[in-house]
């Protein structure tokens, strides 16, 4: 259900995004910072999810509230003449790899258990059979 | 009641997995527009000429375009500026090349270039049996003319310039004026003070016209308000004669 309504989800925005305005270049550094605050949420949120803590309204708050937040910070920065959308760029894709290495190693944990039970299972059976 | 209770259970987690499924649904929706919407931004705009380029950059090429744009400002006024000035030398340029048509018309006027007309009189003489006109009789009468203020004179349609010379033709019945044979009637035209030239030839008894008479050659006088004179025809130039 929550798997189909993430499709549903991306292909709307897909078509919406493709038809929709295009944002003005002056505000596209924004908008930018913005996506990549809210991946940061998304794949934070997965990580909940595959340990089992996942709060909606944790995950409801990160997604726009960083969003948000690096947006005003990115603004801060032009107004101060300093690039403060590098640090946020540097905090949300370092969180992002820290996260994805955490779902990398919960799969590979899970295929790797896999492989072993099937092993043991064949192995299990051979023995049977040279019982037999 | 207990079955109750299970039951409410299962429908507040059947409602809150509803909206939770909705919220991320509408997140996915959000995030993925945004991101198609920044993909289509940035490939419609002229990446390779601004991205390139840090900000910093942009900011001097700014301020260089602006110098630039400055100093072609100041060129651009001081070029119109030298365009007034030049406007102004050609209306004085028109203005004097005028004064000196109207200069060059007054030289040729004198010099008996241009046809002209004013007031005169016109003096017809011609031959009689006992006696002819010769060139002393039109001599003496344009030098009285002449006298008398004229300002223009012909005789026979020939005009009267500077380089004029009159002249019996070996004898015979003819007048030259400059090469032009011209024969009786003489008709002398004269433009000027009517009065004045009137009385400079016709005095009672010893004036111009009564000697003639008495002479016995034919001569009238005519005055007229408007009398035309035809213009010199042949080509007034020095051959000899160099300007310092």
């Amino acid at each position: 259900m929550v798997f189909l309504a993430i499709v549903i989800g991306c292909v709307l925005g897909a078509i919406i995004g493709m038809n929709g305005p295009v944002i003005s270049y002056t505000y596209s550094g924004y908008v930018a910072i913005a996506i990549i605050a809210a991946l940061d949420s998304v794949f934070g949120g997965i990580t909940s999810v595959l340990k089992g803590n996942f709060d909606l309204k944790i995950f409801i708050s990160g997604f726009f509230g960083n969003a948000i937040l690096s947006i005003m910070l990115t603004w801060l920065g032009v107004k101060l003449n300093v690039d403060i959308y590098l640090a946020a760029i540097v905090v949300f894709v370092g969180r992002m790899f820290t996260n994805l290495a955490i779902i990398r190693r919960y799969y590979i944990d899970k295929w790797s258990n896999k492989m072993q039970e099937v092993k043991t299972v064949i192995n299990t059976s051979k023995k049977e059979n040279e019982k037999i | 009641m207990n079955i109750f209770h299970q039951n409410n259970n299962v429908k507040k987690m059947k409602k809150g997995k509803l909206i939770m499924t909705i919220i991320i649904g509408l997140m996915c929706l959000i995030l993925t527009m945004l991101i198609f919407m920044q993909v289509k931004t940035i490939s419609q705009t002229n990446i390779s000429e601004i991205e390139i380029m840090r900000e910093s950059e942009l900011k001097t090429e700014i301020t260089a375009l602006k110098t630039k744009y400055e100093e072609t400002a100041i060129k651009i006024k001081e070029t119109n500026e030298k365009i007034l000035e030049y406007e102004e030398a050609a209306t004085e340029g028109k203005e004097a090349s005028m004064l000196l048509q109207k200069e060059l018309k007054e030289t040729e006027d004198l010099l008996g270039k241009n046809s002209v007309t004013g007031e005169g009189i016109i003096i017809r003489m011609s031959d009689t049996a006992t006696n002819r006109i010769v060139s002393e009789d039109l001599l003496e009468l344009i030098n009285l003319l002449k006298n008398a203020g004229a300002e223009a004179i012909s005789i026979n349609e020939q005009r009267i310039v500077y380089d004029s010379y009159i002249a019996d033709l070996n004898d015979q019945n003819y007048i030259t004026i400059k090469g032009q044979i011209i024969t009786a009637p003489y008709t002398v035209k004269a433009i000027g003070n009517t009065m004045y030239l009137e009385s400079a030839i016709s005095q009672k008894n010893y004036g111009y016209i009564d000697t003639k008479i008495a002479e016995g050659k034919q001569v009238t006088i005519e005055r007229q308000t408007s009398i035309a004179i035809a213009s010199h025809e042949r080509s007034l130039e020095f051959e000899y004669v160099k300007g310092e």
